[in-house]
Parts: structure tokens; C-alpha cells; sequence
């Protein structure tokens, strides 16, 4: 199967939060809007952005920025969510295999056999997984964005472009192969560039071995607020790739090694009898 | 003279026992996050559950033992951080001790050999490591920096091989291997025979007949 990806285009997207809205509806993920019937207080971040974070119940997310280069204010909108990495740390460090590569390129998971250890939420270059936890009994369960594979509410088996897809009116955000995705995010930056953003780039063609979620940016990835050089840390690949078949190989030499003193011990013993019993008789 | 000598009084042996059931606990309950065909035990937090209830028996009943028993604590702590010339003999001597039965060249021993030192030295210094990080990994979770708590990760599975490892080879000498005839008997009845006892830890014999031992 051909591999997918989304395309968000920030010079295209209006922040109309419509993604966001899609996404919990789709995926039945409710908020508590703020009233006071529902004894919930609202409070005035000096910002349209809203819910302050992303949480097990907000997979998506727009984050508002204002800068101000040369004096001229301009408001960027960059969307929030799983980035669907190819070398994904999440699933590297997933310890039973809860967190697994779709068979369409991005990161899917299994939210019943989770054990809520947390470890990809520390792995993740984009601190995006999230879960609610009960701190003295550990008891947790992450959720992030599933690519609109929920269980029950996979929309990617039958054929439908993400929920976030589907409901984005100026078409910023778009559904289709990998391949010709990356082509058209080219096309755009490069239309861009001619018209003299010169730092215009397709972000996450080749960032941890390639996102299934791009971005056509108009100017430098930080001043989004991305990661410009997003890697798998290093404790990960100590951890995963170093420390754990190293304490395979110590445990089985350890057994080997005992085994083979039993061998020895036991067959000196034997022979110290037998020269016992000789003397005897 | 006595036929049989007390080796561990009760309170020791409780210790013992408790603390290493939960350790295997511990063990076992870690060691499911390392198979992932093992990792459905897992889901819902189940064995992370057992392993905190483990946790807080291997922390709290040291610390009432240490607090019950001091003095006797205190000597036997010292003696995992004293290291004299003999230990060193022991060591080169060893391996032919270990599988060839060679006893002409090992020096005597106190109340522990140098090997049991050692395992001993281990457990106490392994031992802080694991509630250390474990405590920041169990409650700082939410709060400490990812980078703290992956690294934090790390060095609590760097102290699982190397304690697991030699946990292997602690129960190996004391209940497997053909010369530790004796080891099994110390820690489940608290006594081993004088004749066991001049052989293998000479010095602490020695204490025990002309009556200067402080019980362990």
C-alpha cells in the first residue's frame, strides 16, 4: 500500500480552528466548555489560541504567533499534532509494541494494550503524545492523533481523507500519497520563493527519515516554532539500540557461565568420592 | 562445643526473605517490559501496579530493619566498604576454589567471604541507585524535563541487568553450586554445622568459639 501523508500548507490556512473541531468530533473526543453551569471557569490567555495544549482529549491543535520582523506584525498559525515520523522514537521505545507503523507509513496504536508507561511520551522530538495519569498507582493511557484510524472509527479503511482534511475550507490541509504529496509541497515552495520568500521550505520531506505530515512554510521552520533539526535522542538510541541487547547478552553469558562452573565443580566433586571411596577400600 | 552454629538470627533471615521476594517481584515485573511477547501482562498498568507495591516493601522494610537493629546494621554496612589485602588473595584464589575445589590457597574468612562482600557491596550500592530513580520516574513524571527521565530510565535498567545478572549468580551459590553445601541451610534455618563454618569463613569461627562475635 501506497504510503499517505498530509500536506498543511501555514500560507493557505485562516486559523478557523475547523481541523480541531473535525477531530474531536470525529474521534468522540468531547470538551468541557467553559460555563458556569458546568463549573468550569474560562480564562482570558491574551490569545485566540484555545485549549491551551494539546491533552488525551485534543490530538489537534492551531498555535497562534505573532512576530514582528522589520516592524511589521504578522500572525502565524502553525498546526499541532502527532507528525507521523518514519524513524519514530515513540514506537522505538513502545515497550510491547502498543505504538506500530501503519501499514500506510504512519504511527498507529493500540490504546487497549497500552501499559501507560509513558516512555514515548519522553521519546517524542515533538512532545506531542499525551495521558492522564494516576500518580501513585502509575495507571495511564497515552492517546495522540491516530491518523483517523481510531478503532471503530477508522476512516482511512474506508477511503475517506482525515477528519481534519475534510472539513479545512481554504483546502490548507490535504490527504493523499506520500510521494506526490512531497511533489506538490515542492511546487508550492517553490512558487513561493519566486514571489521573494526566499526562506520558503517543505518541512518534514526528510526530518527523521521523512513526516507523513508536511509543512509548506514561507519562512524558516523556527520561527514556527518547529524543531529545525528533530532527531530520536540519544538516551532512546542508548537505551534501545545499546543498553537492552547488551543486557540480553550479559544474562545468557552469566547462565552460560554458571552452567559450565556446575559441569566442572560437579565433576571435581565426584572425582574427590571416588578417590575417598578408593582409600577406603 | 556447639555441633551447629547460628549463622543469621531471625530477624535477618526475615529480612532476607521479604526483601528478596520483593526484588524478584521487582525483577519480574520489570523484566515483562523487556519481552514484548510478555508485554499483554502489562496492559492497563497491571505489573506496573504489582512493581510499585513491590517497591515500597524494598524500601520501607530495610529502613525498619536498619532502625530495629542498628548496631549490628551499622558493623555490617562498614564491612561492605572495608577492603583489606586478603580480599584481593581471595579473589586470585577463587577460580580454582569455584571449579576445581582447590582450597590450599584461600584465605581465612570472617562472618562474609569476600564474594558474599561483594554481592553484599552490590546490593547496598545498586540498591540506592533503584529508589533513586525509581522514585523520580514514579513521582517527578509529570513534572521533571523528558531528557531527566529518559536518562533516569536508562540507569534504573543499567542497575536491572547487572543486579539480575548476579542475582542469578547468587542463587546459584547458594542453593546449586556442589560446594556450598551449607549456604541453602544458613539462610532458611539461620545454622550451619561448626565443621562447615571452620572450613569456609575461618576468622568468624574463630570469633564465635572464644565468644567476641556480634550476632548478624
Amino acid at each position: 500500500m501506497a504510503e499517505k501523508a498530509i500536506l498543511y500548507d501555514a500560507t493557505r490556512c485562516t486559523a478557523c480552528r475547523g481541523c480541531q473541531a473535525a477531530c474531536k468530533q470525529w474521534n468522540e473526543n468531547d470538551e468541557v466548555i467553559p460555563t458556569v453551569e458546568n463549573g468550569v471557569p474560562s480564562v482570558n490567555r491574551g490569545s485566540y489560541e484555545n485549549p491551551p495544549d494539546l491533552s488525551p482529549q485534543t490530538w489537534l491543535k492551531m498555535e497562534f504567533r505573532e512576530i514582528a520582523p522589520g516592524g511589521k506584525v504578522r500572525w502565524l498559525f502553525t498546526r499541532r499534532a502527532c507528525m507521523h515520523c518514519t524513524d519514530a522514537g515513540c514506537i522505538k521505545v513502545c515497550p510491547n509494541g502498543s505504538l506500530y507503523r501503519h501499514e500506510s507509513g504512519f504511527v498507529a496504536y493500540n490504546k487497549d494494550t497500552c501499559t501507560g508507561c509513558g516512555y514515548c511520551i519522553d521519546a517524542c522530538p515533538f512532545d506531542v503524545p499525551r495521558s492522564e495519569r494516576n500518580i501513585i498507582a502509575g495507571i495511564a493511557k497515552m492517546d495522540k492523533c491516530t491518523f483517523c484510524t481510531t478503532a471503530g472509527l477508522d476512516r482511512i479503511a474506508e477511503g475517506y481523507e482525515p477528519a481534519c482534511v475534510k472539513t479545512c475550507p481554504p483546502d490548507a490541509l490535504q490527504y493523499g500519497d506520500h510521494s506526490a504529496l512531497v511533489a506538490e509541497g515542492k511546487k508550492r515552495v517553490a512558487a513561493l520563493q519566486t514571489k521573494g520568500w526566499t526562506n520558503a521550505t517543505l518541512y518534514g520531506e526528510n526530518e527523521l527519515g521523512g513526516l507523513h505530515v508536511m509543512y509548506v512554510l514561507d519562512d524558516h521552520p523556527a520561527v514556527y516554532g518547529l524543531p529545525v533539526d528533530p532527531r530520536v535522542s540519544a538516551a532512546t538510541i542508548a537505551w534501545q539500540d545499546v543498553i537492552q541487547p547488551l543486557g540480553w547478552a550479559i544474562g545468557g553469558v552469566t547462565i552460560l557461565g554458571l552452567g559450565f562452573n556446575w559441569l566442572v565443580a560437579r565433576a571435581n566433586v565426584n572425582k574427590e568420592k571416588e578417590k575417598a571411596n578408593a582409600e577406603r577400600n | 562445643m556447639p555441633k551447629e552454629i547460628e549463622r543469621y538470627r531471625k530477624p535477618t533471615r526475615l529480612l532476607h526473605w521479604v526483601h528478596s521476594g520483593a526484588f524478584v517481584l521487582l525483577f519480574l515485573t520489570g523484566l515483562v517490559l523487556f519481552i514484548p511477547q510478555l508485554g499483554f501482562l502489562a496492559q492497563d498498568s497491571v505489573t506496573r501496579v504489582i512493581h510499585r507495591v513491590a517497591a515500597v516493601i524494598f524500601v520501607i522494610l530495610p529502613l525498619i530493619y536498619l532502625f530495629a537493629n542498628w548496631k549490628v546494621s551499622c558493623k555490617s554496612l562498614k564491612e561492605a566498604f572495608t577492603w583489606e589485602a586478603d580480599d584481593i588473595d581471595w579473589l586470585k584464589a577463587a577460580p580454582r576454589y569455584y571449579y576445581l575445589g582447590d582450597e590450599k590457597s584461600m584465605p581465612p574468612q570472617g562472618h562474609m567471604n569476600t564474594g558474599q562482600k561483594m554481592w553484599w557491596f552490590m546490593v547496598i550500592v545498586f540498591g540506592v541507585i533503584f529508589i533513586i530513580t525509581g522514585f523520580i520516574m514514579w513521582f517527578l513524571k509529570t513534572v521533571a524535563p523528558a531528557a531527566l527521565l529518559q536518562w533516569t530510565t536508562l540507569v534504573h535498567d543499567i542497575a536491572f541487568i547487572v543486579t539480575g545478572a548476579m542475582l542469578f549468580v547468587h542463587i546459584y551459590l547458594g542453593v546449586i553450586h556442589p560446594l556450598m553445601t551449607e549456604a541453602w541451610g544458613s539462610m532458611a534455618r539461620g545454622k550451619v554445622s561448626a565443621e562447615y563454618a571452620k572450613s569456609h569463613h575461618a576468622k568468624w569461627y574463630d570469633e564465635v568459639t572464644r565468644g567476641k562475635e556480634v550476632k548478624s
